[in-house]
């Protein structure tokens, strides 16, 4: 049955021709566990195309219903913890995977000629990544997607002459807003699957018309060896594609994906941190400073992808052993020893402001003071009326909790003369004013 | 080939047919379960207020338009509804979905011939809502109800046409 009907598609088609071709690719040397980061790379991004596609049957684009949507599917949805922790987490896999590939390449020297072009093109395939995994974080609209997108984006307005304008086009207007959201939607969602997968897809089937690079010492080896893709190669990426899937599959199960508070652009307690992918730039960010801004925001970043393209045009030797390669192997080591110390260095960085509130009760005095409309005469960072006394340090000058309930009250009664009105709320409500009141330190 | 290259090849190849399967499956309940059960979900409908108590005339049915607040996964929206609604001698309450349960068109009462009519196909049916004449498959769909406070509660839903025995849509 399923013979008859390869055989009728395949006297139409050739489709065994088109399989031959891709199982019988022969490998130089013979299979190895270095070559299975290509194909667990495939594999995660499909999980991630997968995942992506479920979500987004939940999620909503827009300010005032993302966060709601992504707590539904937290929250709520069965599986929904599950399958967004695997496309959560699946974005740091993908960002290893991609670095572990490009290092076994280089070491190989499978970059060299006939094979630069599929290099080049493994290049904008990172680049990509890059841009998911940006583009990905703000969706959810909690605290960290909100600010981390804020200074992610003022890096690209540190570029001269044109990074006001290009500042706008990226964010989608002057601050983070609806037009943010739906056009990082659509980069995430549209833009960048489709060129991912274009690309992929040329990485591999140029690779296929170069020839697999194979271990560098193929031809020497007595007698010469050689086994096909399919099933040997294979056979190992599978393998391993367990492996990460268990692997994937566990860190999802037993560390939830982050949600954090709603984004709230007006709080200045909140410690933004990158992704940890992404501490290299945020370390060089702090590194450079004053003039010297550009050169960590633009030039550097820059430099590094070009000196990643030109690495095949440059190295034009054909000696791939890396034991006869020590110039490049040197400067390839100190590369990836910079954005590992980086990593590092921005993991370690102090915390400026203390930990964010996240107490409920302060939360929900906060709320309580916004829409109470306290900022008519109150001031908080700046933020309000000037009739009243300001409130940023309140704490420091009123460390009682019953001096302000009663306060709250009958101001009149504790200071004489007030002219506060006398604050209609419930117990619990007051309570909460006040423990916001004490959080203002 | 040999033939324990050949059993070496065989072995290579349903391996990785089986861990292909099982990724498959294991990829494909979570997300199959994600994707259908959130919207397979029965959900009670919530006591809606629809209005008060003391306008309705014994006997006479009237029609109510009252908001309903829809739960829609994340989403909370106020739907407006409508409702026949009758008040009986003993001062209970009777409900009745304003769809017709033939084919789903909007009936209304004719006080004169103390009857509802379906201006579709010209069912008819009496103030309890049972079938006087016309292709209509079963009574009309009666909705909870209940008077508290003088105010009239009703618990709307929408029921499949067509069908003789009344079940939510």
């Amino acid at each position: 049955m399923v013979k008859g009907l390869l055989d009728w598609i395949d006297e139409r088609i050739k489709i065994r021709d088109l399989w031959n071709d891709f199982a019988d690719r022969p490998i130089p040397g013979g299979s190895s566990w270095f070559y299975v980061l290509g194909a667990s790379l495939v594999f995660v991004f499909s999980l991630q195309m997968l995942t992506g596609i479920f979500l987004a049957m939940y999620y909503a684009p827009t300010p005032d219903h993302a966060y709601a949507s992504v707590k539904f599917i937290q929250e709520v949805a069965p599986f929904g913890s599950f399958v967004r922790g695997l496309h959560h987490w699946g974005a740091s896999f993908m960002m290893v995977l991609v670095g572990l590939h490009m290092v076994r390449v280089f070491i190989f020297g499978s970059y060299k000629k006939p094979r630069e072009v599929v290099w080049v093109i493994g290049v904008g395939l990172i680049a990509i990544v890059g841009g998911f995994a940006f583009t990905g974080y703000l969706l959810p609209w909690d605290q960290k997607a909100y600010w981390a997108t804020v200074v992610g984006t003022n890096v690209a307005g540190t570029v001269p002459v044109i990074g006001g304008v290009l500042l706008r086009i990226v964010r989608g207007g002057t601050e983070l807003g609806a037009f943010s959201l739906s056009r990082f939607f659509a980069i995430h969602t549209y833009i960048l699957p489709w060129s991912l997968a274009l690309l992929a897809g040329l990485h591999v089937f140029l690779l296929e018309r170069a020839g697999a690079g194979g271990i560098w010492n193929a031809a020497d080896r007595v007698p010469y060896r050689a086994e096909p893709l399919f099933p040997n190669q294979i056979f190992r990426d599978t393998i391993f594609i367990l492996i990460v899937f268990i692997a994937l599959a566990g860190v999802a199960l037993l560390f939830p994906a982050p949600l954090e508070p709603q984004a709230d652009p007006t709080d200045s307690t909140y410690n933004p941190r990158p992704e940890w992918y992404f501490y290299f730039v945020f370390q060089m960010l702090k590194i450079f400073e004053g003039k010297l801004e550009l050169l960590g925001t633009v030039i550097l970043p820059n430099l590094g992808v070009a000196a990643l393209l030109l690495i095949p045009f440059i190295d034009r030797s054909a000696e791939r052993d890396p034991a006869k390669r020590k110039l490049v192997m040197t400067l390839g080591a100190l590369f990836v020893a910079t954005v590992i110390g980086l990593t590092i260095a921005g993991a370690r960085a102090p915390i400026v402001n203390a930990p964010a509130v996240t107490s409920p009760s302060v939360l929900a005095g906060r709320a309580i003071y916004a829409r109470s409309g306290c900022s008519a005469c109150h001031s908080i960072f700046g933020k309000g009326g000037k009739i009243g006394p300001e409130l940023t340090h309140v704490a420091a000058r009123r460390p009682d909790a019953q001096w302000h309930l009663k306060h709250f009250r009958d101001p009149q009664a504790v200071v004489p003369g007030s002219i506060m009105p006398k604050i209609d709320l419930s117990d619990k409500e007051l309570q909460e004013l006040t423990e916001y009141m004490l959080n203002l330190k | 080939m040999s033939e324990q290259g050949v059993s070496r090849r065989n072995f290579m190849i349903r391996t990785i047919i089986g861990i292909g399967a099982f990724i498959g499956a294991a990829i494909a309940i979570p997300l199959g379960g994600f994707g259908i059960l959130p919207v397979l979900r029965k959900k009670e409908p919530d006591w809606s207020d629809a209005g008060t108590a003391a306008d309705l005339v014994v006997n006479e049915p009237q029609e109510r338009r009252f908001f309903q607040t829809v739960k829609s996964g994340w989403q909370e929206e106020r739907v407006e509804r409508t409702a026949w609604l009758v008040r009986k001698t003993g001062g209970s309450i009777t409900a009745f979905s304003p769809n017709c349960p033939h084919l789903g068109c909007g009936y209304r009462w004719f006080s004169q011939d103390r009857q509802f009519k379906c201006p579709c196909h010209a069912s008819l049916f009496d103030i309890e809502g049972k079938v006087i004449s016309g292709p209509a498959p079963r009574a009309l769909d009666s909705l909870s109800a209940k008077i508290e406070n003088g105010k009239v509660l009703v618990k709307f839903e929408i029921f499949q046409v067509g069908t003789t025995k009344k079940a939510a849509a």
